[in-house]
């Protein structure tokens, strides 16, 4: 659990290195100060790094107290597994949406999602469901709020 | 101040279509409220897409009333289930689920209707005498006091993260960072774009509120229920209207707490969540049945729904008139606006007064409405909570990646997305405060520009805090809210209590 609750400073301090690694790589302006365009950012990594640091050894010394019951149930193996499918679905309507176009697409991404959540016995629900929100969603923004959203083919 | 203005207001309010999306907006923003888990940020985050074909006038119309719907509503699934649907609803749960336990739901309901409405037409009375001096006091503000401002407002947002003060600096500078992301507007240089024409003008920080949000949020409630948690619809509602008694020992929380949450609500960062809070413990404080609090008290109820709704008038002011979101919604609310062609600003209530005495006049009927849809419609609100989570949480997916899509077109966004719902999820796992990432990562932009516009016309960063007798005191209010904590726990420890008011 302790891996879990580590996870988040150690993103930060990683992100804050890698911040200052592409800060070291910015162009220098060619208008007014050279270095304007760095110091903003600059700051912003300092700040990060040492109050990750600091929110990492808060942590660290957390070490044996009793977890929360978030964090309890985040570990689940069930919970992992939806919420890893629920990402690998969401990933895959990304690369279906530009081939395939808005409708196919999210009717894909609903049945699939609804079954799996659902299960096959509520089958009729999860067809409807799929149907009503993705062809009413499509004309809603297609046709009454004239947003374009990609037909087939992207 | 000219009255045919507020008048002509009303009048704009009232139009047909006005009206249908302040209904539509009242109705939509109650049922996202009373859903377990959709809060006033997610309701307005995700509906977010709505608004892109309307005029500016129906499209804020709809978000505020999606807003106070939605604070409507969070009191109502904490009535009825002991679940609140955001912060600003949790002191709704310490004496509604009594009165719902007693079989009082339909009174608790309909007098915290009453509480809400009479704290939001109090709230809306201030923001009429008070916006206007605010805005005329705003133009005095230069880029220093700007800048002051910003950092006073990210300072206050993370003092008020009690206990997760380290962690709120982290979601700060991570919200700043993200902000640095795009061109920058000053000297052309583009930074941290990786060659991607897509983040030239830097990350749509509104596809990161509805990552963090909305699918944060998803994934959240696909977490097996804890206990209690479980939605049981088979108490009994009672009466629908509360009676003689309950409404006397009502009016003087409910007319003490408004103007309290008001004022909170206009302070940055302290949002309907602290005075709601504030509010449910002064009553305790004042009052004279103390040991029925947290058993049913209806006190106990009617302030924290009278303050809580004058907030969400309060935080208003400050978000339009000097463009400062004090609270998560809000900042969504800022981000929205922004995307439709409205600045808020000092300006914006010389330039468009219409606009904003509409949408003063459409909170108020928006008021009333709340309290015949929450009122006369108890019976079919409740059947909203019977919808399972399995269907709602795809719907609020594809709605996500609708709004997501159509802010940039692009689907680059929806890897932007998937990240920070992920992030969004770890945050509130391991509890990390969402707020100041969010407000960092929309004022971000706009405080690095002050800043350096101000060092220029200074000549030294560090004068920026000595630039004028209004910076000076954003300085020290911003050290004042930095050292709060220090200071509540130094006088914790010389009291030797060790704990704060019992709530």
């Amino acid at each position: 659990m302790q891996v879990v609750r580590l996870s988040m400073p150690l993103f930060f301090i990683v992100l804050s290195v890698a911040y200052a690694l592409l800060i070291l790589q910015l162009p220098q302006a060619t208008l007014g100060d050279p270095l304007a365009p760095i110091y903003f950012p600059l700051a912003i990594c300092i700040g990060l790094f040492l109050f990750a640091i600091i929110d990492l050894i808060q942590v660290m010394k957390e070490k044996g107290e009793k977890d929360t019951e978030d964090l309890q149930l985040l570990v689940q193996k069930s919970t992992l597994i939806t919420i890893g499918v629920i990402i690998l679905l969401c990933l895959a309507y990304t690369l279906l949406f530009d081939y395939a176009g808005f409708l196919l697409s999210t009717v894909v991404f609903l049945v699939v999602l609804l079954f799996y959540l659902n299960g096959l016995k509520k089958w009729r629900m999860n067809v409807l469901v799929t149907g009503i929100v993705s062809f009413s969603t499509w004309f809603i923004f297609s046709h009454l709020l004239e947003i374009s959203l990609p037909g087939f083919g992207g | 101040m000219e009255w045919s203005i507020i008048i002509d207001g009303l009048f704009t309010a009232l139009e047909p279509m006005n009206m249908v999306w302040l209904i539509f907006g009242a109705l939509l923003g109650t049922i996202v409220g009373i859903l377990p888990g959709l809060g006033p940020a997610t309701g307005v985050a995700v509906l977010i897409p709505l608004t892109f074909g309307m005029n500016p006038v129906s499209a804020l119309i709809l978000m505020s009333s999606i807003y106070y719907g939605a604070l409507f509503g969070g009191s109502r699934s904490s009535i009825l289930i002991n679940t609140p649907g955001d912060g600003s609803s949790i002191a709704a749960t310490f004496d509604g689920y009594p009165m719902t336990l007693k079989g009082q739901a339909g009174q608790a309901m309909s007098i915290a209707a009453m509480a809400s409405l009479f704290g939001g037409i109090m709230a809306i009375f201030g923001f009429i005498f008070l916006a206007i001096p605010l805005a005329q006091f705003a133009l005095n503000f230069g880029p220093a006091e700007y800048f002051m401002l910003f950092l006073f407002t990210l300072s206050a947002v993370v003092a008020l993260s009690t206990g997760k003060m380290i962690k709120g600096f982290v979601a700060m500078f991570a919200g700043l960072a993200i902000s640095t992301v795009g061109i920058d507007l000053q000297s052309g240089v583009h930074r941290f774009t990786f060659g991607v024409p897509h983040f030239t003008d830097g990350i749509n920080f509104i596809v990161i509120i509805i990552g963090i949000y909305a699918l944060g949020e998803v994934l959240y409630n696909m977490f097996p229920k804890k206990k209690g948690q479980q939605p049981k619809n088979d108490q009994a509602i009672g009466s629908k209207w509360f009676t003689k008694e309950q409404w006397k020992r009502s009016l003087g929380p409910i007319f003490r707490s408004g103007p309290l949450g008001f004022f909170l609500g206009v302070l940055p960062g302290s949002g309907g969540t602290i005075s709601s809070l504030l509010a449910y413990s002064t009553e305790k404080q004042l009052s004279k049945r103390k040991d029925e609090f947290g058993k049913g008290a209806v006190e106990g109820l009617v302030a924290p729904e009278s303050a809580n709704s004058s907030a969400a008038v309060g935080s208003l002011i400050p978000m339009l008139t000097m463009g400062i979101p004090g609270s998560g919604t809000t900042a969504v609310m800022l981000g929205a606006l922004v995307m439709i062609g409205i600045t808020p600003g000092p300006l914006l209530f010389e330039n468009s007064p219409d606009l904003v005495w509409t949408l003063i006049n459409s909170m108020f009927i928006g008021n009333l409405i709340l309290v015949i849809i929450n009122i006369l419609m108890v019976g079919m609100l409740i059947k909203v909570l019977r919808t399972p989570a399995n269907v709602l949480y795809p719907i609020v997916l594809v709605l996500s990646f609708i709004g997501a899509y159509t802010l940039g077109y692009s689907t680059i966004d929806f890897y932007l997305l998937i990240i920070a719902g992920l992030i969004g999820l770890l945050m509130r796992v391991l509890d990390y405060p969402v707020a100041p990432l969010i407000l960092a990562l929309i004022v971000g932009g706009e405080m690095e520009q002050n800043m350096r516009r101000a060092s220029i016309i200074y000549e030294s960063p560090q004068a920026i805090f000595f630039a004028s007798p209004i910076a000076t005191t954003l300085f020290f209010l911003t050290l004042l809210s930095l050292s709060y904590p220090l200071i509540l726990k130094l006088f914790k420890w010389r009291k030797g209590t060790g704990t704060g008011a019992s709530m």
